[in-house]
């Protein structure tokens, strides 16, 4: 019995033990290393400018514009964006329905848009720079600052003169 | 005594034939290689590369932001073998542009990539394997990411996209010449499954 009791007692002992000692090995052990990443692209929505829209088509129903979106490889480069085709006053009017989803990639720039725009047919893929620039209300992310600065100081984070309305 | 006269000689021979031989290949080489530049007017000059970066601190000290007006101040024409199509890939100034006697002078600060390491694709007569969907600089991120792509930087190229998807983790076609990239410092992205993907970068 005496002897079943300080079995019990040196097992208890042992597993707090090793319990203690996984604990300081963690704490001491270094913190995983983040990706070696940079900075990611502000998800900027420009709410209230005028931007330029590169359509890449539209859709009846967010399922379609996925799946349209993921079958187009942009190999590993970020292709079009789905949104819905009322995240843009003036957009209807040019193309689609309120209830319509459409494969978008937006610019404040001509040349951000044309750059964009070429790429994408000489990847086959349909690229229809619209004629009249749409306002933003917000909503989901369509790739806006991923054209360079006119001043070539970097990407274009802000308004330019045009995209103000 | 002729006769082991006649065998001496023959032995001296054999013994020099060695020495001819190596002086003859060594004579040969230079001249060898002389024609085959001259052939195509091209020699790899080497200079003023950049020491590859290493992670996205190294790549902004060296390179600058993404999508700055030197990621893609230089271009050059590229046909692709397939299609005969000819792309213009845009790249980053220290990379390219410098005069040689296949460039004209562009404004750049090496010879790596027009002079070096497409002069050497076409002297090995790997040309042939460069095939459709040939770009450089672009400003945009990574497939479904909001970080930026090395290409931002005009730091990286992709050749023969139309035949090396991305995320398939083999090689067809730039396997032919991807050893022409790394030998002038140029990581193949084949390592991450990217094989059309070459960038000037590590550790990103």
């Amino acid at each position: 019995m005496k002897r079943t009791i300080i079995a019990t007692v040196i097992s208890a002992i042992g597993v707090v033990g090793a319990v203690g000692a996984l604990a300081l090995v963690g704490s001491a052990a270094p913190a995983p290393k983040p990706p070696p990443v940079g900075p990611v692209v502000p998800a900027d929505t420009g709410a209230g400018e005028m931007l330029l829209v590169v359509l890449g088509g539209v859709f009846p129903s967010r399922a379609e514009a996925e799946a349209a979106s993921a079958a187009a490889s942009f190999g590993d480069l970020q292709g079009y964006y789905v949104v819905p085709v009322a995240q843009f006053q003036g957009f209807q009017e040019q193309v689609g329905a309120p209830g319509d989803f459409a494969l978008v990639s937006v610019f404040r720039t001509d040349a951000g848009a044309q750059e964009f725009a070429a790429f994408a047919r000489s990847l086959g893929y349909q690229a229809t720079v619209l004629p009249n620039r749409v306002r933003s209300l917000g909503g989901v992310y369509a790739g806006l600052g991923q054209e360079a600065a006119p001043d070539g100081s970097g990407p274009l984070v802000g308004p330019v003169p045009a995209s103000l309305p | 005594m002729g006769s082991s006269e006649g065998s001496r000689h023959g032995r001296r021979r054999r013994r020099f034939l060695p020495f001819v031989a190596v002086a003859v290949v060594l004579a040969a080489t230079p001249l060898l290689l002389a024609y085959h530049w001259a052939r195509l007017g091209w020699r790899d000059w080497h200079y003023n590369y950049p020491a590859t970066p290493t992670g996205y601190t190294q790549i902004v000290n060296r390179f600058g932001q993404p999508c700055n007006a030197d990621a893609y101040a230089i271009s050059m024409s590229w046909v692709a073998a397939d299609n005969g199509v000819t792309y213009t890939p845009r790249f980053h100034r220290k990379l390219g542009g410098y005069p040689t006697e296949m460039v004209s002078n562009k404004g750049g600060r090496s010879t790596n990539l027009d002079n070096d390491v497409y002069g050497h694709i076409q002297n090995d007569h790997l040309s042939a394997y460069t095939k459709s969907g040939i770009w450089g600089y672009l400003c945009r991120t990574i497939s479904g990411s909001s970080s930026w792509s090395t290409h931002a930087w005009g730091i990286a190229i992709d050749i023969s996209a139309s035949y090396e998807p991305m995320g398939r983790c083999y090689s067809t076609v730039n396997k032919n010449f991807a050893y022409v990239f790394k030998n002038h410092g140029w990581r193949w992205g084949l390592d991450f499954c990217d094989p059309m993907h070459f960038q000037y970068a590590f550790g990103y």
